[in-house]
């Protein structure tokens, strides 16, 4: 880390990195003193990855929506036996996600590492699909895009999303729809598993009171065994998607008590890669700190007029193919609460005591991150797949000016790239009061 | 009342004596040292509502910070730290919670004193909330009381939740323990500077104080700043009284504009942490539905597909075990058979030597896991205080290790279905049986 007052060292932490032949990465941090190890195996491949060239074709491939989801779920089948059921031998924890961008597996447990990393190969590496079982998951899975269909909170991001886009597939439910995941074959599923979920597109973070070589020998032992070589990356697909949105507006009456609000601002600056991504990615990071943060004039007067309560969320997401603010919570006046925001978002001031304030409080969020191996793999991850390493972080924040945040403030936060989500209620009795 | 410190092999140092209790866990494993303290009192109404206030409007000013925003810039300024004030309910007790966890200086550049800053503001907004002429300012009572009487209407945004607290009151039939952490609406509003001030100052004379820290601290600093802070004598807590009833059980079924019908059981079980047959019954519910590996999950989700979620566990403090399930309205009758059918077959001991060893395993790994987190060992801590007994840590999995079979079917015996809530869709009218 070339931060000055910031080292790997200061803050006792000494990760081991490792690229092997077949393009896998690995990352092991060793964490002396930690019941639990924790490691993820993930791949560079979500909801949005429907529509690709596989490596040396030239047609391209349009697969359902929600497959990458279907397909994370799938991998726990096995002919032999149950993946759970052999983590569970092993007095292991296990589970997978879903998102936009990325599928990752993951287990965590408290003895026999090297049992547990096997059986983690084994779930990714070896899928067995067949119409039967494809069939059997169908059920399931439409139970869980039922569950998300009751939440109204995933119906207002789900909306808000429709909203912001014409054609980014992000506008999509990660879980797809009933209807689209119906669709879904066994030859679907092998097509999107052989053409994402190549050692080159994927990347292994072990995080515990582990040996760093041992993990590191262990791993490259197995997957030499699968003598499987490097491979280009695969040429993705994405829609033009116009400047403006598809709707300023859209809301839904559900069952909630109040109204729930949510604004997004779609970011127009997109492509970004590496460098210029973490900028982007830190400078909005901390604009909405700025703006909406727990020490924010604004957050107070809307807190104080009672506007909106301390569950208030202000934050910035991206990859490659897409930027989106997104901001909102529960509020009994939607449509004040939104005056407001469009009134003082563009004027508040920008002051650098409170910037340098926030810089110290990202550095000690920094270093916290690296007591939890959950959250620090899930960053770890998602900036190892946007060409981002982890150690460029304190120094990216560090480097954040007022002007680099007047400038981000000034192309972002604009009307046409804006829309707002509501759901109202649909009882009187839980009507605004 | 006097609690020794039951556990030797705990690493919390210290006791509880008239009321004062501080608990010392000194460990180098994080990069954080998280304090918390407790008031904890007998829960009643209407005292649940203003215990619920008292923390959001405490949360709000200090002496030394009046507004929110300066309290909060000062949390950013040291390095982001992260406090929190909660109303807890553990059984039938009331826990006003503050938490505050801090970067150790250790890592940060300067190494400055970051456990002294959060011992001093801890103090302060313990001791020192903001008032004008002794009473809490109305307007922030006020806005207070908004927030949180729409907090309690939107209990009902989260249907798995609800479907729990309804269970909940439902088993309790008039106890306290089934009395609202948050209280009513009615008793919000009620609520005013004058007797939210006398409240704080009864709380703050009497309540029994626990105070805890984990981290890398020198526990004799704490202890006498423990010392200098709070040494008058408080009121001393009964532990947490169990349900013992008998009875038929009863079926209630609530419709609700629901997409996924919410089915939820309460058993009795006789028998608390503190019990002699406590791992024997915690082999029980591991084996019921506490894992992915268990019968619940694995003939409910896997096998019938009737449900997305479906899991069994246990309450240690009230002697009850509650099973949940995600399932589709018409499905009902018969998730309810499977799940009842389940619950049997572990009661005549169908169930092997690996379902008992996965069993064992995993619940070792879930008790070590929660040493990695400072707030899971707090919260166990203070359980265990609570409950005024029971093993923990390796000592728990040691047991857990010699469970027989015949104890298991012997804690089960003891098991009986105590009430069913089945929250519907709206257009099936809803009956009792």
């Amino acid at each position: 880390m070339r931060n000055k007052t910031l080292s790997w060292e200061k803050m006792g932490e000494s990760p081991v990195r490792e690229r092997l032949d077949s393009g896998l990465e690995l990352l092991v941090l060793p964490k002396p003193g930690l019941k639990k190890t924790y490691a993820t195996y993930a791949t560079h491949y979500g909801s949005i990855d429907s529509h690709f060239y596989r490596p040396g074709s030239k047609s391209p491939v349009q697969v359902p929506d929600g497959i990458a989801h279907f397909l994370e779920h799938k991998m726990y089948e096995k002919p032999q036996a149950q993946v759970f059921e052999r983590f569970g031998e092993l007095g292991a924890y296990t589970n997978a996600y879903t998102e936009y961008t990325t599928t990752t597996f993951l287990f965590s447990a408290t003895s026999l590492v090297d049992e547990c990393l096997k059986t983690l190969l084994w779930l990714v590496e070896e899928p067995y699909f067949t119409e039967e079982n494809v069939a059997k998951e169908k059920g399931i899975i439409e139970q869980e895009i039922r569950m998300y269909l009751d939440m109204p909170g995933e119906r207002l991001r789900s909306n808000l999303m429709q909203a912001l886009y014409h054609n980014n597939p992000v506008r999509l439910d990660i879980a797809g729809s009933v209807e689209s995941i119906h669709t879904i074959t066994p030859e679907d599923l092998y097509l999107c598993y052989n053409t994402f979920y190549h050692p080159s597109n994927m990347v292994i973070f072990v995080a515990g009171d582990v040996n760093p070589k041992e993990i590191i020998d262990q791993i490259a032992t197995l997957e030499q065994l699968r003598q499987v070589s490097h491979r280009s990356a695969v040429d993705r697909i994405f829609p033009q998607e116009p400047d403006g949105v598809a709707q300023s507006y859209v809301d839904q009456a559900l069952p909630v008590a109040s109204p729930l609000f949510m604004m997004g601002y779609k970011d127009t600056t997109t492509g970004l890669k590496g460098a210029d991504l973490l900028r982007r990615d830190v400078t909005m990071g901390m604009l909405w700190s700025l703006l909406l943060g727990p020490s924010s004039r604004l957050l107070n007067d809307l807190y104080q007029d009672g506007l909106v309560n301390e569950r208030f969320y202000a934050h910035y997401s991206s990859a490659a193919t897409y930027g989106i603010s997104v901001l909102g919570g529960e509020t009994p006046d939607p449509k004040r609460l939104e005056a407001v925001l469009n009134d003082r978002l563009t004027q508040e001031p920008i002051r650098r005591e409170d910037l340098e304030r926030l810089k110290k409080k990202q550095l000690g969020e920094f270093v916290t991150l690296f007591e939890d191996p959950e959250d620090l793999a899930y960053l770890f991850n998602s900036l190892y797949f946007r060409g981002i390493d982890l150690v460029e972080l304190p120094e990216a924040i560090e480097a954040i000016s007022v002007t680099d945040l007047e400038e981000a403030r000034q192309n972002h936060l604009v009307e046409a790239a804006r829309s707002t989500s509501v759901v109202w209620p649909n009882h009187p009795q839980g009507g605004p009061s | 009342m006097t609690w020794p410190n039951h556990n030797q092999s705990s690493r919390f140092h210290g006791t509880l004596q008239e009321g004062l209790g501080c608990f010392i866990y000194p460990t180098k494993r994080f990069k954080t040292v998280t304090i918390h303290a407790a008031w904890v009192r007998e829960l009643t109404e209407p005292d649940n509502a203003l215990g619920a206030m008292l923390v959001e409007v405490m949360r709000r000013g200090t002496e030394s910070w009046p507004e929110r925003i300066q309290v909060e810039a000062r949390l950013e300024e040291l390095y982001g730290a992260t406090f929190r004030a909660d109303i807890g309910k553990l059984g039938d007790k009331q826990l006003l919670s503050f938490y505050i966890t801090i970067t150790h200086g250790q890592f940060l550049p300067g190494n400055p004193d970051t456990v002294r800053d959060a011992l001093d503001f801890l103090t302060e907004v313990l001791d020192r909330p903001h008032r004008v002429d002794g009473l809490f300012p109305s307007s922030v009572v006020d806005q207070e009381k908004t927030l949180l009487k729409r907090q309690i209407a939107a209990i009902i945004n989260d249907k798995g939740q609800y479907a729990m607290s309804r269970l909940m009151e439902l088993v309790a039939d008039g106890r306290r323990f089934g009395l609202r952490k948050l209280g009513t609406e009615k008793a919000v509003e009620r609520v005013t500077p004058e007797s939210l001030s006398q409240f704080y100052e009864a709380v703050h004379r009497d309540a029994t104080f626990l105070f805890t820290v984990v981290g890398d601290v020198d526990e004799n600093m704490v202890q006498q700043y423990f010392s200098e802070h709070w040494r008058k004598p408080r009121h001393s807590l009964s532990t947490i009284q169990p349900l013992y009833k008998e009875g038929e059980a009863k079926t209630v079924v609530e419709p609700s504009e629901v997409r996924q019908g919410k089915l939820n059981l309460a058993y009795r079980t006789h028998l608390t942490a503190q019990s002699h047959g406590f791992p024997a019954l915690m082999m029980y519910s591991g084996i019921l539905g506490g894992f992915s590996h268990s019968k619940l999950f694995m003939n409910v989700r896997e096998k019938a597909s009737l449900a997305y979620y479906a899991y069994s566990r246990l309450d240690p403090a009230l002697a009850l075990m509650f099973i949940g399930a995600g399932i589709e309205f018409k499905d009902y009758q018969a998730a309810r058979d499977i799940i009842e059918a389940q619950v049997l077959a572990v009661k005549k001991g169908e169930f092997s030597e690996d379902e008992m060893t996965f069993t064992v395993k995993a619940y070792a790994n879930d008790i070590l896991s929660e040493q990695d987190s400072p707030p899971q060992l707090i919260g166990r801590h203070l359980e265990e205080i609570l409950v005024g007994g029971g093993q923990e840590g390796t000592a728990l999995i040691e047991s857990l290790k010699t469970v027989t079979r015949d104890e298991i079917i012997q804690a089960a015996s003891g098991v009986e279905l105590d009430t069913v809530f089945f929250l519907t869709e709206q257009e099936e009218s809803g009956h009792e049986e």
